[in-house]
This record gives structure tokens, sequence and C-alpha cells, in this order.
């Protein structure tokens, strides 16, 4: 019985996918001319141990209205990839190569205060962690009123409408009420409502969220995720997802970027990467992780572990656990570092693997299991 | 499948009615009096040899307190726990000592559950010291263990920190191994891990219940993991199981409005691949205190399918004339079966 359900999802696979559409995922969107281009960004961090290659040659592109999905394993670089974007590195410790720009500006290299004036307005990132970016000893509508002053010359009143309409805006019911209390007196869930008001209340065009519900029950993680969706069929602004979580990366987005050891080794839409990948990286999670909504027999999980970025292998980063290493000739992966680019035809996104025919590696793959 | 069908099976471990109450301090109020936290209140279960028993809910409803009471590393305040008919909730400490073996823990925690200063040999071996057991050959036990946990016996002499996450959780695994249990509670064993490794821990749990027959009760908030790994499934609410029966009852007909709105608020990795999205329910307000439940369904004060009833009486978790006889559910109006079954 399980085998049947198998085949139905693994030979969606492997067709070009129709059907319904998730009630989550927006039909608006619009391939308008990128909003955020990042060109061949590099961050490194001189440490005791070492130079820390956290990021390495990173490029992508998002217009407004647009949800890009950032993936990886702990570690892999999707934070300190998009603190970059925010300016949140100290200019001391950290050695940043390439450009940023963001609506037109150039971000790299701006100084504390340039980047002042764009956080919270241009661009807002919403940490995991509420804690981060709630202060315990003030009341929440004083700090959304606050927030909102510092881009806006309006008075503390005319300030405290606009944070009770935020509340309201972010479903945190009685929000008059609410707006005097401390975060201690909010929910888990309220809490990171509240931390979203404080994101977007100066209507940024571009939302940075660091595993904003990684920390949150399901119940809560749907409201939260409804909520973006929302704000962006609203307001339009283009969204970065950064999550570990495939679910909520096929719920929610537009375009996929696969990091594994502080590179892109996987780029496309939502439908390209994780309906037809090109990367054995991203093959092998597909693989191992068990869908709500179906039977699954069996896992086959990614062997080893994880990369140190003090000690990156030489080649291809992924060659140390992966099954296809021996498929390419010559030892190359473990000599070359594979470019991101287009690597079979059809509907597939950039990928950064030396195998030049993974698709019908991976389908081949699947067939005996499910014979 | 074969575990599903529990005609003329006796349970291994059988839990009536029980009930962990923490007293805690009331901050409000002149008279600073004692306010009590139903954790849980009332649970009956049955776990059969060898079958995997998820336990799902929202966080705070009391799993891991369930999971701690069970096996005594809390004292129940009422009911009972028959563990292959010996009564676990009220024996002593030392009449208890015999059994301490036969049910074991796992941790989400892969860190904070090993000592920092413990060679790994010695974490292993302390069980077996503590039983009795393996006397005079523990090393050669402890290296079996390892290599059983898919461990490189010789790593004997090595600190936890010399190892990743998913090894540290495979050393958890091993020390609860090392007693031969029969029943083993994993509380959230890979919510801490890495996507990549949670599969390898998933897998290595399975071939112990396939290799030893070892029965487990999983608890895990994502509800792909529970599928794959469990026979059964009971979702509770607020300190109670409001919905209990074989996994494929729960997740493809699954009655109880709670649980509804608990798998359609999961995120589901088979919506890009164009299994067609299910109906959002979304679940208004936050899941009420324990200290002062509900009157009636606890579920209330979030169901959107409430009647005065519902404030009155407390539904009892029972089957229907149109369920299957081991699927339960606690709700005075649970959904109808037909219409279900086409929303899956
Ligand atoms: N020792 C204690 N004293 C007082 N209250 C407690 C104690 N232990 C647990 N509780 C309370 O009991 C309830 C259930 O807690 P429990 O840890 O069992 O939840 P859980 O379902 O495991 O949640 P999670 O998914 O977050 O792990 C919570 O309201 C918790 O605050
Ligand atoms: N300030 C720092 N100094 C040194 N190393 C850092 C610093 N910040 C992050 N790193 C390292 O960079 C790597 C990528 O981190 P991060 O982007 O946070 O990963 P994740 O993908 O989990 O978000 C990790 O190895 C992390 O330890
Ligand atoms: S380049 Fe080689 S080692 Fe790297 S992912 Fe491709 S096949 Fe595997
Ligand atoms: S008993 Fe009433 S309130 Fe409780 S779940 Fe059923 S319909 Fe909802
Ligand atoms: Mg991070
Ligand atoms: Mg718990």
């Amino acid at each position: 019985m399980s085998a049947a359900v198998n085949e139905a999802a693994h030979s969606a696979a492997h067709t070009p996918a129709g059907g319904p559409r998730p009630s989550r995922r927006p039909s608006h969107k619009g391939q308008d001319e990128a909003f955020l281009v990042v060109d061949d960004l590099s961050v490194q961090f001189p440490t005791e141990d070492g130079l820390v290659k956290a990021v390495q040659n990173v490029s992508y592109s998002l217009p407004l209205g647009r949800t890009l999905a950032i993936v990886g394993e702990s570690g892999s670089g999707k934070s300190v990839s998009s603190m970059a974007i925010m300016g949140l590195h100290d200019p001391k410790r950290t050695i940043i190569t390439g450009s940023i720009s963001l609506g037109g500006e150039q971000i790299v290299g701006r100084s504390q205060d340039d980047m002042r004036k764009i956080r919270g307005q241009v661009a807002s990132i919403i940490f995991q962690d509420p804690q981060s970016s709630l202060h315990p000893y003030f009341t929440v509508g004083w700090q959304l009123r606050e927030a909102y002053r510092e881009h806006h010359q309006v008075s503390k009143s005319v300030a405290h409408t606009r944070a009770i309409e935020m509340l309201d805006r972010v479903g945190i019911p009685h929000p008059k009420r609410r707006a005097d209390q401390y975060p201690f007196e909010f929910s888990g869930g309220m809490r990171q409502r509240a931390m979203i008001a404080m994101a977007l209340i100066n209507d940024p065009q571009l939302i940075i969220a660091d595993e904003p519900t990684t920390a949150l029950d399901v119940t809560v993680q749907a409201q939260i995720l409804d909520l973006l969706n929302d704000l962006q069929a609203e307001f339009g602004s283009a969204i970065i997802m950064i999550t570990h979580d495939l679910a909520v990366v096929a719920e929610v987005a537009d375009d996929v970027m696969v990091m594994y050891g502080g590179r892109a080794v996987e780029h496309g839409t939502a439908e390209q990467v994780l309906v037809r990948p090109n990367h054995p990286y991203t093959w092998g999670l597909l693989q191992s992780i068990p869908a709500v909504s179906s039977e699954q027999a069996e896992l086959y999980p990614i062997k080893g572990n994880p990369p140190s970025l003090l000690s990156l292998p030489p080649g291809c980063s992924f060659a140390p656990r992966c099954p296809y290493v021996d498929r390419v000739p010559d030892g190359k992966c473990r000599t070359d570092l594979p470019e991101l680019i287009s690597r079979s035809a059809g509907d597939h996104g950039l990928s950064r693997c030396h195998l030049s025919n993974p698709d019908a590696i991976f389908a081949a793959e699947v067939e005996p299991r499910i014979a | 499948m074969e575990s599903t069908n529990r005609a003329g099976q006796t349970p291994i471990l059988t839990v009536r009615d029980l009930k962990m109450h923490f007293p805690v301090k009331n901050n409000e109020g002149l008279l600073g009096g004692r306010q009590i936290v139903k954790a849980v209140d009332g649970v009956d279960l049955d776990l059969y040899a060898g079958e995997t028993l998820g336990l799902v809910g929202e966080s705070g409803c009391g799993k891991s307190t369930l999971g701690r009471s069970i096996i005594r590393l809390t004292r129940p305040t009422a009911g009972s726990v028959l563990f292959q008919g010996t009564e676990m909730a009220t024996i002593g400490e030392r009449q208890l000592r015999p059994f301490r073996r036969k049910l074991q823990m796992i941790f989400q925690d892969p860190y904070g559950s090993l000592n920092p200063r413990q060679t790994v040999g010695t974490i292993i071996k302390t069980p077996l010291e503590v039983h009795g057991l393996a006397k005079g050959k523990e090393k050669e036990r402890v290296q079996d263990l390892l290599a059983r946990v898919g461990l490189n016996p010789e790593h004997y002499n090595r600190y936890p920190s010399e190892f990743s996450g998913g090894q540290r959780q495979r050393i958890g695994i091993a020390r609860a191994l090392a007693v031969e249990p029969q029943v083993i509670i994993a509380d959230e064993p890979v919510s801490a891990l890495d996507v990549s490794i949670q599969a390898q821990v998933i897998n290595l749990l399975n071939a112990l219940r396939r290799d030893l027959g070892i029965a487990f009760i999983f608890i895990a908030h994502d509800l792909g993991v529970v599928r794959h790994f469990c026979d059964r499934v009971a979702v509770m609410y607020l300190g109670k199981i409001v919905e209990y029966g074989p996994k494929h009852e729960v997740y493809e007909r699954p009655r109880h409005p709670y649980t509804q709105a608990l798998l359609s608020a999961a995120p589901d990795l088979n919506v890009v691949r164009g299994v067609p999205p299910k109906e959002h329910i979304r679940l208004v307000g936050d899941v009420p205190s324990p200290i002062d439940p509900p009157s009636g369904c606890r579920f209330r004060t979030r169901c959107w399918k409430a009647q005065a009833i519902c404030a009155e009486q407390e539904p009892v978790l029972e089957s229907r004339d149109d369920s299957a006889q081991d699927h339960r559910i606690a709700c005075h109006f649970p959904a109808q079966l037909e219409g279900l079954t086409a929303a899956v």
C-alpha cells in the first residue's frame, strides 16, 4: 500500500508538474526587475583557528513581490549571507567582498550610519529568537513607537497610533491593551508577531525572515507564514525566507537557493529545485525527509556530517558524503570545484556538480524502489 | 501493519487515568495561595510489544511530562501504569529498581544529556554496572553497543565534545540500549539534529525496533516524522488525549477538530509535487493555561464547532459506530466519515 503512495509521489517528482497550486503560494508574482542583486558575495571571518570562509561567491537577484528561500543545514552560511545585506557584520572582524545592490544602493562598504538608515526602512530582518529584537524592559508599544520614530519625524502619539495599527495588522487581539504590556506577558507566537510588526512598521521593501518559525508549533508557524504571505500580497515586498525545513520551502517559496559549506550548490524555482533537483545534496535531502501527506516506506539518509568551514575539502565540498563521486571521471570531484551552471536539458535550475546526467541517475534510483 | 491488529494481544504497558499535577506558587492575589498545574490530567494508553506509539501536540500540552511519569522519572499524582502486570505508579523506589532498566528514555538534547567529563565508554558502562549486567565483560559489551549504533568501537575513550550532534544522539541511544530495555520513550530524539542527520537516527531507531523488538513511545513535533516512524498516534491537548488510533486512520481520517487543525497546519513537501493543497484550518488564540483548563471539552475555546454541551460535558475518548474499533476520539461532534476521505 505504501508503495503505491510512494509511486504517486515519485512519479509526480519526475513529470512536469501541473495541478492545483497550494493556497499559500501566491500567483500574482511578476518577474520585475531585481530589487536586490547580490553579486559574487564572499564573507570571511579571521579567527584564532584560521580563516572561516562562511560564504563564498554567492550571487542571486530578487524582484519585489517574490519569495526566495535559502535552505541548508546549520552552519551552511545562510544567516551570514543575509546579515551582510543588512550590514550587520562588524567591519573590523569581517572580510566582505563582492557587491550587494538594494533598490539601486550599494551596501558593501557603507558606513554604520548609512546602514542604520537603510535598516528598518528599506530592508528588515526577523530573527528566530524574539528575545534578540524585543527588549525585556520596555513595553511592546514603546518599542514599536520608537522604531517608527527612528525613520519618521512624527509626534509620540502619532507613532503610538501607528504601533497599535501594526499590532492589529499582525493579528494581535486587543492591540491597544497589548501595546502597554511587556514582552514577557506575550506568548511565544505573540512575541513573534510583535517582532514582525516591528520589522514591518516602516514598510520595508525587503523582508529577511531568518528561521522565523523554527521554535514555534506548527499551528503558530502556519499563522506566521500566512501573515507574511498576506503582507506580501498587500505591499508587494520581496521576502528572503531562511529555513532548514523543505516543507516550509515547498509552501512559501517562488525561488530556492540551496547552500552547502558556504556555497550555493543549487538554485532555481521551487519546482525546479524540489521536483527536478540536479544536485546530489538536494536530492539527498529530499530522500531523507518524510512528508506529512504520504507514506514513506524507507528513508535514505545522507551519510557523514556537514563539513567544517575551516578546512573545506578541495574540489566539491560535498564529495566526502556524495554517493556519486565515482561516477565522475578522473576523480575530478576531489580536485576541481564545479561551477554553478545549468547542467542538463529541460527545466532545471543551476547546480554546482560535475555529473552530466543527474536526472537520469536520480530517476533510476527511484524505479527499483517502486517496482 | 501487523502491529495494528491487536486481537488477543496483551499490552506490555497499560496506562490508566494517569495524572501528573504540579503545585506552583501563585504570584497574584494577596493570599499567595497555591495553584495546581494539571500537566497530565487523566491519560489512558496501551503499548504493545515491539510497536511504536507517536505522541503529538502543541508545546506545553504535557507530552514530556507524560513520558517522564510513565517511566517514573517523576512520581505520578494519580493513576496506574502497569508494566507486564506490575503496578509501577505507586511502588516504592526499591521495588522499582529491577523495572528501571526495562524502560529507558532518550532525550532531545544530545548535548545536555551526556556528562562532558566522562568518556563515552564510562557513559555507556555506568548503567551496566548499576544493574550488574555483563559482569567482567563490560568493555566488550560497550564496544558492541557502539558498533550497534553505528559508531566506531575504538572511540571508547573519547569525550562527548569530540562528536557531532548526530553522533552524540547515537551515544545516548547506546546508553539506553545498554540495559536491554523493552520500552524506550524517545522525547524529540531528532528535533535538534540537522536535516541530513535526522534520517540516519530515525533509521537506526527503526532497525532497533525491528531487530531487538523494542517498543517505542515517540514524542515529536514533526508530523511527517511521526507518520513515517509510528504504528499508532495519540494526539494530546492540554493534558489529555483527544484522538488515538492507527496512524493511517489518524492521518487520513482525522475526526477530532484539533487533529484536523494540527494536520492542516503542517507544511507539506508534496504541495510542490502537485499534491492538492489541503484546506488550511487556522486556530485562533493560544492554548489555555493548564492551571485553569476550560470546563467540559478543553478545546472548546478554540473550536469552531463548539456547542453549549461542549462547555458542560467532558467528551469521553471512545470509538464510534462508524470508526475503526481502535480509533478513539474525544469529541461530542466528531467529523463525519464521508467528506473526510474525499479531502485526503
Ligand atoms: N515541574 C513542573 N512544575 C510546574 N509545571 C510544570 C512542571 N513540569 C512541567 N510543567 C508544566 O506542565 C505542562 C506540560 O509540560 P511538558 O513539558 O510536559 O510539555 P510538552 O508537551 O513536552 O511541551 P514541549 O513540546 O514544549 O516539549 C506545561 O504547562 C509545563 O509548564
Ligand atoms: N562572527 C563570526 N566569527 C567567526 N565565525 C562565524 C561568525 N559568524 C558566523 N560564523 C561561522 O560562519 C558559518 C556560517 O554561519 P551561519 O550563516 O550562521 O550558518 P546558518 O546557515 O546556520 O545560518 C558557521 O560556521 C559559523 O560558525
Ligand atoms: S561534483 Fe561530484 S562529489 Fe560533488 S556533488 Fe557532484 S558528483 Fe557529488
Ligand atoms: S467536544 Fe465540542 S468543543 Fe470539543 S472538540 Fe468536539 S465540537 Fe469542539
Ligand atoms: Mg542561522
Ligand atoms: Mg517536551
